[in-house]
């Protein structure tokens, strides 16, 4: 091959990839950052500047300002939630990894995250049903007052975090089984040796040997949740009752998709990707140093 | 035996193919392919349409895409526009009678074929000319009409020993009395009850209180009018079952749910439901819509049109063929089976009795509902919906929240 040719090889070889971040990445960024400052709907011919009013537009609006804080509280119920639990799920998986069941118990745990979301939100509908839902026959056999679970304004988040929960959780105790499973054994035995108890064992050798996976798993679930719950509150709210379940990604969908407002949305778009910088920002400055990377 | 070389062969082969492509490329351009953007899929009544005209082997052939509900195909026809590749066709939604016309460019029927557009509209009723006549031009064809009627469940209503022979006409006064007297012999007592009333929590049946009550959000000219007495009155009798309890404002999916389940005792909503619900578990009875004591009534209805999109002179031509098809007796009688309104000059059966409360409602007259006005007019259904909600759930008084819902409105409406 002439040095020529090999020179520019790497180039070839990485330039579709490159390629097509560039379209369906950044392409779509520039689009939004531009269209954040136009009044424009795609569809017709009408083009104007209209400088930072649409993020204007976004602060004044009463339901953006209620997406924003519902969004903060999804992040504070479900990250935890979605990084502890499954740990805690796939701790006990892994306690019966010698059982023939193990698989079952995996598999059964994993099975809410493939289901397509409007599955999910058929039977969870059905569960939460205030007429006639199977939760509130449950309650009321034991004589509690029916609830209006998704219809309550008080319990509509709470309802969708719990369906997302449901829905997601099986992708982080994969995650967490796999760090669980790459654990040096040398190690449990050497601690049982000097008579370390399963506790301390795990919280000063298992958890400190699996910080990489529990910082991929902290920059991924922030990610997740904000994604997630959007087709949670698809299938099952809608973001009502007025307004109280909907999220930030949810607004910016309706804005967009429903609406056609694409300057607006645009702005929306632009908020949520610079929270999502600063969040991720800060995540790799405090988290990272915590972690042992072996 | 004819004795070939590799040569002749792949000579008389590509001749063949050649020939074979020339015959037949004619015959394959003569039919003119439209696609329909709808909210219908392979299994409902359209398709049976759509299959029909097909049959004639009219040069046009038509294919039904299902696109979702009325949101998501109107978000995929804004996406093919701004593409520059507008769906042939689309079943709109009435409520997005003026985004048609004004953003997503519908075509004036007239503008494609004069006299055949005529001979289209004058096919159906003159009461729903107006719903697809937008900006003074013909945007479509009267396609799907329904309007809000009241269900009973027959077992419970008897259960709870109310008298089986239902009024053909009902107000507020008659039916909430009902209610009492169901929730006062059943609750507690019956397996099955669980609910005497359901309105349809959605913007639908309050506009139906609205107008019944002698109001309008929408006036006819287009104006906003929430902010009247007559608005007021018709949202607090809306929403005086949810404030003495017989009433559990529900979405519309948990409504129907419970009540096909034979846990909710009265149910209001869409005519089209006559084609399931005295079917099933609920065996319900049907009555008209109940109006407000001492007015008019002045019902809506809901449903679509079938707008033409395409700017292709071929195309636009294929869609009027279509539509002529669907303004026929016999598409009219395919398409009645999936329980909407005829509204058509033609004489086609009702499916059941069920739907004589609803065809006796487009007899006494129906307004569309809502068509929102305005550049931003989409937020104003999800405006409008999100007030009710709050109205119901008795975070504001029907009085603030009309007032609060026009003012919102007011600033979607004039941006």
């Amino acid at each position: 091959m002439p040095s020529r040719l090999r020179s520019l090889a790497p180039y070839l070889f990485v330039g579709p990839a490159v390629l097509s971040v560039a379209i369906f990445l950044y392409g779509p960024l520039v689009a939004s950052a531009l269209l954040s400052v136009l009044d424009w709907n795609l569809l017709s011919a009408d083009i104007s500047f209209v400088g930072t009013k649409n993020y204007a537009t976004a602060f004044g609006n009463v339901d953006f300002r209620t997406a924003a804080w519902n969004t903060v509280l999804y992040c504070i119920i479900l990250i935890p939630a979605q990084i502890v639990l499954p740990l805690l799920l796939a701790l006990m998986i892994h306690s019966v990894r010698k059982s023939p069941m193990q698989g079952l118990y995996r598999g059964s745990l994993f099975l809410p995250t493939i289901l397509a979301y409007s599955v999910a939100g058929v039977a969870w509908s059905w569960l939460f049903n205030p007429v006639n839902g199977l939760f509130n026959e449950i309650f009321g056999y034991f004589g509690f007052p029916p609830s209006r679970w998704h219809t309550d304004p008080n319990l509509a988040l709470l309802c969708v975090c719990l369906v997302t929960f449901w829905k997601t959780f099986g992708l982080n105790m994969l995650l967490w089984l796999a760090a669980l499973a790459n654990l040096p054994h040398e190690l449990r035995e050497a601690s049982q040796l000097d008579g370390a108890s399963p506790r301390r064992h795990f919280f000063t050798i298992s958890l400190p040997l699996m910080t990489p996976t529990a910082f991929f798993i902290s920059v991924t679930t922030f990610f997740h949740v904000l994604d997630d719950i959007v087709g949670v509150i698809d299938v099952l709210t809608h973001g009502g009752p007025a307004g109280r379940s909907s999220s930030l990604l949810y607004f910016l969908w309706q804005q967009g998709l429903r609406f056609f407002q694409f300057g607006p949305a645009s702005a929306v778009a632009m908020i949520i990707i610079v929270l999502v910088l600063i969040v991720t920002w800060l995540q790799f400055r405090v988290v990272e140093k915590r972690v042992h990377y072996g | 035996m004819v004795e070939m070389n590799r040569r002749q062969f792949v000579a008389g082969a590509t001749a063949a193919i050649g020939a074979s492509m020339v015959m037949t490329g004619p015959a394959r351009s003569a039919d003119t392919s439209i696609e329909v953007s709808s909210t219908w899929g392979a299994d409902k009544p359209f398709q049976k349409v759509v299959d029909a005209f097909n049959a004639k082997k009219l040069g046009v052939t038509v294919v039904n895409r299902f696109d979702g509900d009325y949101e998501s195909a109107t978000a995929k026809a804004g996406a093919s526009v701004a593409a520059g590749r507008p769906p042939a066709m689309m079943i709109t939604g009435w409520k997005f009678g003026y985004f048609a016309k004004r953003t997503l460019g519908a075509r004036d029927l007239r503008e494609i074929n004069a006299a055949k557009a005529d001979a289209i509209i004058n096919s159906f009723r003159p009461s729903v000319h107006p719903l697809v006549t937008i900006d003074g031009t013909l945007i479509g064809l009267p396609w799907a009409m329904s309007t809000p009627i009241t269900f009973i469940n027959s077992e419970l209503w008897k259960a709870a020993g109310l008298d089986p022979n239902l009024p053909e006409t009902i107000d507020t006064k008659w039916l909430y009395e009902n209610a009492h007297k169901l929730d006062a012999a059943l609750k507690g007592k019956h397996p099955t009850y669980r609910s005497a009333l359901a309105l349809s929590n959605n913007e639908w049946t309050s506009q139906s209180f609205i107008q019944n009550a002698g109001g309008y959000i929408i006036d006819p000219q287009g104006g906003l009018a929430l902010n009247s007495p007559e608005a007021v009155a018709g949202m607090a009798e809306f929403c005086a079952p949810a404030s003495e309890g017989l009433w559990l404002p529900v979405s519309a999916k948990d409504q129907d749910a419970a009540f096909e389940s034979g846990a909710l005792a009265i149910c209001t909503t869409s005519s089209t439901r006559a084609t399931t619900f005295p079917l099933g578990p609920a065996k319900a009875l049907t009555t008209k819509f109940p109006g407000m004591p001492g007015h008019a009534r002045n019902m809506n209805s809901g449903g679509n049109f079938l707008a033409v999109y395409t700017k292709n002179k071929e195309q636009a031509e294929a869609s009027l063929a279509f539509l002529e098809f669907c303004a026929s007796k016999e598409g009219q009688t395919i398409w009645s089976q999936v329980g909407y309104l005829n509204t058509s000059v033609h004489d086609v059966p009702l499916i059941n009795d069920f739907m004589k409360p609803a065809a006796a409602q487009l007899t006494d007259g129906l307004t569309a509902e809502t068509i929102w006005p305005g550049k931003r007019g989409l937020e104003g259904q999800d405006v409008w919906r999100k007030w009710v909600s709050r109205m119901l759930l008795k975070e504001v008084t029907p009085a603030d929240g009309v007032k609060g819902a026009h003012q919102e409105l007011a600033g979607l409406i004039s941006a």
